[in-house]
């Protein structure tokens, strides 16, 4: 049950726009965490950017270049497209710095595969996310409070490295406050001197716990690359089958389209066949995981 | 059908200018042949394949994507005239029809295809290889074939535009098709162990019997040249850059990158999925002869001979597969 | 499209490739010559990149002069007329040898020599140098002294036909791939490779040994190798004999280096020292490949003289696949010392001491009064600046700010002049500090000849238009010695500057623009019918004998201690090229290495609690630097290894300015260091 690929509705013409930015508008920006700003962008021509859940954008910013950005907003929230940014380099440090409500900039997507939430539904849930993870996560997770009735039980794990690199604050609050969703999340670590009540500690730990229904559990794990592996684990421990497991990969990525070649997996292009994957697709490629 | 010899050739070519870009191997100053216009240079037609790859014509080294003033993107204009290429081998003709498809799936590489669209592909064979050695024929994947029978070129129409540059050509007899049909019975009778060897490396890599250290010994001898990608007719990995080119004006660029670099997959957090030398010396041949196989069907090498020629310390696809088939079978 | 055959600006192989531009003018790729000698149809990364950054948008396009302290746009009349006043000016106040000029390994040979002319012929100095004194000075004075010539003896392709190579101090797939993967190929044939050098370089893995020897103990290593030699009667005694002298002398020196005492120095086994020593001495045609693991030491031209002997006494010279071969760094570093661009010779290695020298000079340049004692080097000019002796430096494409070793006494020094003058093609850390700054033109703008690390004069060629209003660096000299006065400088061609230089130089005397043709002439070429050499001392040295240089093992000025524990050294990697202007340009180069960084032992990191990519401080007594650690096995424990191509993590804030007493080359290779993990 592979996801297709879809093509977005803009490149009618291909011919002429698959390297083409189109422009944005940013509407606002907020700071999430002292490294990580949240910023909402507009379409120029006020259409909707036609995203899901799952795919990513490239933003680009003349001059300084392109890079992939996970949408971290679900279109049933509105037409606007928000996405969560970690400053590590050149693009997302300009975004960060160089980039004021109101600027103009570019983006071409989104692009991907999206999240299977047909195939979620009436399903329990286990949505587990680390770190950056939470961006996409996060898109998922609006799109399933919009539909709540179409789910079953629905479980949020996240896991961040200490208490201020934590995303989405407010929303976490309300995620763990309410009865419609499970929300559990800690932090590996924490800095003598803070406040701090939560879990501290792996978000393996969060998995054992957990009363999981193999036959009609679905379960995403979004997150840096070493977290996979561990995750697995414990969800093989739980006896999920692997063709009930969603994963999205992460690569370096130029093109975004299946061109530039920076982020295949054996013979599968993370941007374009990814970078949602069933894991079955992908958990015997060398390197994926 | 027609033969031509080398000056009904070159007027035939000049002829056809009118139409197209003409590009024909020429003479560069130190005898290397490579493909330019007919006033660039002396042509030379005969001589095997060229050194550089032909599919360069249509993916160039480095390549304007678009230009960005302020919020006005200019995306790069197709070519004025359409190119006209001769000079490919049947191999280089297999290779460009695979970056065609890879070009043309899925999303369409406008890049591209602007300048591949209504092209003209003139492949040579026959015995025009370096000191005569008879070179394969095509498979008929181009639109027009000249055979050279050791004297004449027999030219071969394989399409509608080969058919009308055909007609557009100077000069040339009159032939039967004697000579081709010899032409053909010796071109099937070439060897073909060269495809057996890299078709039995390409199952012992989809039947993953080629273990870990086997990589690490071939990477050990890789200098990271990087030669290999950029004279790959299939290869098609690019890198994109941004130049200014004055105030809120922008070129943004694509360069041919290698998969044989570290930088070529490191990711912002540093973490590397192709992060040794191994796993890239891997990538290069799995790529070309398990994971094409399994994406489109077909290996992504067609054996044009380029990247054992180009590599430094000789470890071209070639030499590599011997190398395996002799260790693992 | 254009394709115009050119030779490699990078590194001293001297690969030939064609600069490909398109119908814009505008510089679009590389493609191999699947003629050339060298190249062969093959590069390696940087060769196949060398097209990036010569349109760079950040290509400096008009002169700079320092106005109220700032560099601002200015004419070219105006910024000419500004250096050959102060010069002048400058000359008349304080001197000829107030002044000093810095040529460049990276132009042309027209260059240097119109370089060398202009501080000999208009300003009457011998203050005048180059990047070689940092790289190759010590081969220079070591192997003239030795046997005539200071040159690689063979050829590049002499490499597959070795039975054994002994690469000491070269990481030659990095540095000169081209070389690398010839010895790559050798050994894949059958020759045995020595590795001597305490990184684990590539060639290492592929060697039969390896010998991780402490930094700057080369000469206790070769001298117990030479020791086992002689004990194990493995030398060439009719070689000795028949060609060279002082060997007596030399054999008691060695004679106190039993391979224990090496073993002790070095910090090998004496077993590997008896290995490597049979090894070589036993091999039909056995070759030395050195580079500046050998020569930047305080004791560099001794560590040259001892590869230099251990060659002679197994007499591997003067055939294919022997012979003593020191890689030059630059593209034309080689070139730049032929042409004279060195404070005591001029072109040719001819003594500026020698008075008949002298005259055939003044009477060819029509001069008088060329000045007779040799003047000052890079390093030494820096220092007499730093004292306030030195007034005024005339730089051509370098960028001693980055290059030359403890940038703080540099900045002193430059900072300190009268009069500063920089050409160059990019913003450098040098411009900054420069009153006039000139754009010049890059390789690919340019005809003209480089001269390879095996003396082969090759030809660059103009693939496209100066950018900007840059302007190349021979018409720039050229028009100095005009306005200084001097009639003797007028050519309409780099061709007529070379035809000069055959005139009035020995080994260049046949070559000419057409002579060199597509594949280039290797010197010593003494007229226009020889064919050239690729092989010296064939029969006999050049200069008559070989002399054995009798050398003790003397240790780095600057050990580790209890403050400083760590042996530091610097050097290149393979993704740039030394002060980074041009492979930091180039879109892939510098993808693949963006940032400062420093080899730390995986053992040492691991007590230090420093992670791979990490940022770390590295400091010494000169300075402290940031940089990304990088942990692996490659450098042993105990030592450090920091590339110099970063600004903004110099690695020559932190080397010593200690100089070899005879060739005044700094000791890049040996300092003492400490590291620390940044909060
Ligand atoms: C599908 C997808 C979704 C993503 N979603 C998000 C998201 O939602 N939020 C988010 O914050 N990030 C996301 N990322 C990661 C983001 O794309 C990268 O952080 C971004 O590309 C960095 O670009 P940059 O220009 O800022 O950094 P760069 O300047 O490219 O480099 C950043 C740092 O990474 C290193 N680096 C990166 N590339 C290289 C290289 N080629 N060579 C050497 N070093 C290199 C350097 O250490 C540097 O400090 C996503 C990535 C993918 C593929
Ligand atoms: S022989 Fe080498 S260069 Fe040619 S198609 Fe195959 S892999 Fe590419
Ligand atoms: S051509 Fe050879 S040496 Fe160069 S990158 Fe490819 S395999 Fe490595
Ligand atoms: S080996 Fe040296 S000369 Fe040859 S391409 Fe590389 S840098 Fe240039
Ligand atoms: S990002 Fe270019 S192929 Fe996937």
């Amino acid at each position: 049950m592979s996801i297709t690929v879809e093509k977005q509705a803009d490149l009618k013409d291909p011919q002429e726009a698959l390297y083409r930015p189109l422009l944005c508008k940013m509407v606002s920006v907020k700071e999430l965490t002292p490294t990580e700003k949240l910023f909402r962008l507009e379409r120029l021509d006020g259409r909707p950017f036609g995203h899901r859940p799952g795919q990513f954008v490239q933003v680009s910013i003349p001059g300084i270049g392109e890079a992939p950005i996970s949408v971290s907003s679900s279109p049933s929230r509105g037409s606007y497209l928000e996405l969560g940014v970690r400053r590590t380099g050149v693009l997302t440090g300009a975004l960060h710095e160089m980039i004021q409500p109101g600027d103009v900039i570019g983006f071409r997507g989104p692009f991907g595969t999206y999240f299977d939430v047909d195939a979620m539904k009436g399903r329990d849930l286990i949505l587990i996310s680390g770190g950056c993870g939470l961006a996409p996560m996060r898109a998922l997770i609006q799109y399933i409070e919009d539909h709540r009735d179409q789910y079953g039980k629905v479980t949020i794990l996240y896991g961040a490295k200490s208490p201020i690199d934590i995303l989405y604050k407010d929303e976490l609050a309300q995620w763990v406050t309410s009865t419609q969703l499970n929300c559990q999340y800690t932090v590996d670590d924490v800095p003598e001197g803070t406040c701090w009540d939560a879990n501290v500690g792996l978000i393996t730990q969060l998995i054992p716990p957990l009363d999981i229904d193999p036959a009609r559990s679905l379960a995403v794990i979004v997150g840096p690359p070493i977290m996979y592996r561990f995750v697995l684990q414990e969800l093989k421990k739980k006896n999920l089958p692997i063709n009930q497991i969603i994963v999205s990969l992460e690569r370096y990525m130029k093109c975004g389209v299946g061109k530039c070649g920076h982020c295949t997996i054996e013979h599968l292009y993370c941007c374009m066949d990814g970078p949602v994957f069933w894991l079955n697709d992908v958990i015997n490629l060398a390197g994926a995981l | 059908m027609k033969a031509y010899d080398e000056t009904d050739l070159a007027l035939s070519f000049q002829a056809l200018g009118a139409d197209y870009d003409v590009r024909v191997p020429i003479l560069l100053s130190d005898g290397t042949r490579s493909l330019g216009r007919l006033e660039e240079g002396k042509m030379a037609l005969a001589g095997g394949k060229l050194g550089a790859k032909p599919t360069s014509v249509f993916f160039p080294q480095m390549d304007l994507v678009f230009q960005q003033k302020g919020t006005n993107v200019r995306m790069q204009a197709p070519p004025s005239k359409p190119l006209m290429v001769v000079g490919l081998t049947a191999q280089d003709a297999d290779c460009l029809a695979f970056l065609d498809r890879f070009f043309s799936t899925n999303f369409k590489d406008d890049l591209y295809r602007q300048k591949r669209m209504n092209s003209a592909v003139v492949v040579l064979s026959g015995k025009c290889g370096r000191d005569g050695e008879m070179l394969r024929l095509s498979s008929g994947n181009c639109d027009l074939e000249l055979v050279f029978d050791g004297d004449r070129y027999l030219a071969l129409a394989h399409s509608q535009t080969g058919k009308a540059m055909a007609e557009k050509m100077k000069g040339g007899l009159e032939t039967d098709e004697i000579s081709l049909g010899r032409l053909q019975r010796e071109s099937k009778a070439l060897p073909d162990d060269e495809l057996k060897l890299l078709q039995r490396a390409s199952s012992l890599l989809l039947d993953n019997k080629v273990p870990e250290d086997f990589w690490v010994d071939i990477s050990n001898r890789c200098i990271a040249c990087t030669a290999c990608n950029l004279a790959c007719p299939t290869c098609n990995c690019f890198d994109v850059f941004d130049w200014k080119c004055g105030d809120s004006c922008v070129n943004r660029y694509r360069l041919w990158d290698s998969c044989q670099l570290d930088g070529f997959m490191r990711e912002a957090s540093g973490h590397n999925p192709m992060g040794t030398e191994a796993l890239r010396t891997r990538r290069r041949i799995h790529h070309k002869l398990a994971a094409d196989v399994i994406r489109w069907g077909q290996m992504g090498c067609f054996l044009c001979g380029r990247c054992d020629e180009v590599c430094p310390t000789g470890i071209g696809i070639k030499a590599v597969s011997r190398e395996m088939v002799e260790k693992y079978g | 499209m254009k394709r115009v055959l050119t030779t490699c600006t990078y590194c001293g192989v001297g690969c030939g490739f064609y600069l490909v531009s398109n119908d814009e003018g505008q510089l679009v790729g590389v493609e191999a010559s699947r003629e050339h000698p060298v190249a062969q149809g093959q590069l390696c990364v940087k060769g196949w990149n060398a097209f990036q950054f010569v349109q760079h948008p950040d290509r400096l396009k008009q002169p700079l002069i320092r106005r109220n302290g700032q560099l601002s746009p200015a004419f070219w009349d105006e910024s000419m007329k500004t250096i050959a006043g102060r010069l002048k000016e400058i000359q008349r106040k304080h001197g000829n040898d107030s002044i000093a000029f810095f040529a460049s390994a990276k132009t042309s040979n027209e260059e240097n020599y119109l370089m060398m002319k202009l501080a000999r012929a208009v300003f009457k100095t011998n203050n005048v140098d180059h990047c070689a004194r940092l790289c190759h000075a010590s081969t220079v004075v070591g192997l003239a002294q030795m046997f005539g010539s200071g040159a690689m003896t063979n050829s590049i392709s002499c490499v597959e036909q070795a039975d054994c190579i002994l690469v000491i101090g070269s990481n030659t797939t990095e540095q000169h791939p081209l070389i690398g993967s010839r010895i790559v190929k050798a050994v894949r044939k059958g020759a045995k490779l020595i590795v001597a050098d305490n990184r684990k370089i590539r060639l290492a893995r592929l060697a039969g040994l390896h010998i991780r020897h402490r930094n700057g103990t080369d000469v206790a290593l070769l001298n117990s190798m030479m020791n086992v030699i002689i004990r194990e009667g493995l030398e060439n005694k009719e070689f000795i004999a028949d060609r060279t002298e002082k060997y007596e002398e030399f054999r008691k020196v060695v004679e106190k280096y039993p391979p224990e005492k090496g073993a002790s120095i070095c910090g090998v086994t004496a077993e590997e020292i008896v290995q490597a020593a049979r090894i070589y001495a036993q091999a039909k045609n056995a070759m030395i490949v050195y580079s500046m693991g050998i020569t930047q030491h305080t004791h560099g031209v001794d560590n040259v003289r001892s590869c230099g002997n251990l060659a002679m006494l197994t007499g591997n010279y003067g055939r294919p696949g022997v012979g003593v071969n020191p890689l030059r760094g630059q593209n034309n570093v080689q070139g730049a010392c032929d042409m004279g661009a060195l404070p005591n010779v001029f072109s040719g290695y001819q003594a500026v001491t020698d008075a008949a020298i002298r005259q055939k000079f003044e009477k060819a340049w029509g001069v008088e009064g060329l000045p007779d004692t040799p003047g000052l080097a890079v390093t030494t000019a820096l220092d007499a600046a730093a004292e306030g002796k030195l007034k005024a430096l005339y730089i051509m494409g370098e960028n001693p700010m980055m290059s030359d070793p403890d940038q703080n006494h540099v900045r002193k020094a430059l900072e300190n002049l009268e009069f500063l003058a920089v050409q160059d093609i990019f913003e450098t850390p040098t411009t900054q500090l420069a009153h006039v700054v000139l754009p010049a033109t890059s390789w690919a703008e340019k005809d003209g000849t480089f001269t390879s690390t095996e003396r082969r004069v090759q030809r660059i060629r103009t693939a496209i238009e100066p950018v900007g209003e840059s302007r190349p660096d021979w018409r720039i000299l050229c028009d100095v010695a005009m306005l200084a006065g001097y009639g003797g400088m007028k050519y309409d061609s780099p061709k007529e500057i070379l035809d000069e230089v055959a005139s009035v130089t020995p080994s260049y005397g046949g070559i000419t623009f057409e002579r060199i043709g597509q594949f280039g002439l290797q010197w010593p070429c003494p007229n226009k019918e020889h064919a050239g050499t690729p092989i010296l001392h064939v029969g006999k040295f050049t200069r008559g004998k070989g002399v054995f240089a009798a050398v003790d093992y003397r240790p780095s000025v600057e050990l580790p201690d209890d403050e400083y524990p760590y042996v530091l050294s610097t050097g290149r990697i393979y993704f740039h090229y030394h002060t980074g202007t041009m492979t930091r340009r180039s879109k892939l180069l510098d993808r693949e290495e963006r940032f400062p960084f420093v080899e730390v032992n995986e053992n040492d990191a691991r007590r230090l609690k420093i992670r791979d990519r990490q940022w770390v401080c590295v400091s010494t007594r000169r300075g402290e630097v940031k940089a990304q650690a990088r942990v692996a096995d490659v450098v042993p424990p105990g030592v450090l290894f920091m590339p110099f191509h970063f600004e903004e993590g110099a690695a020559n804030v932190l080397t010593i300015n200690a100089l070899d007493p005879e060739a005044k080359i700094p000791e890049f290779k040996v300092c003492a260091a400490a590291i620390r993990s940044t909060p």
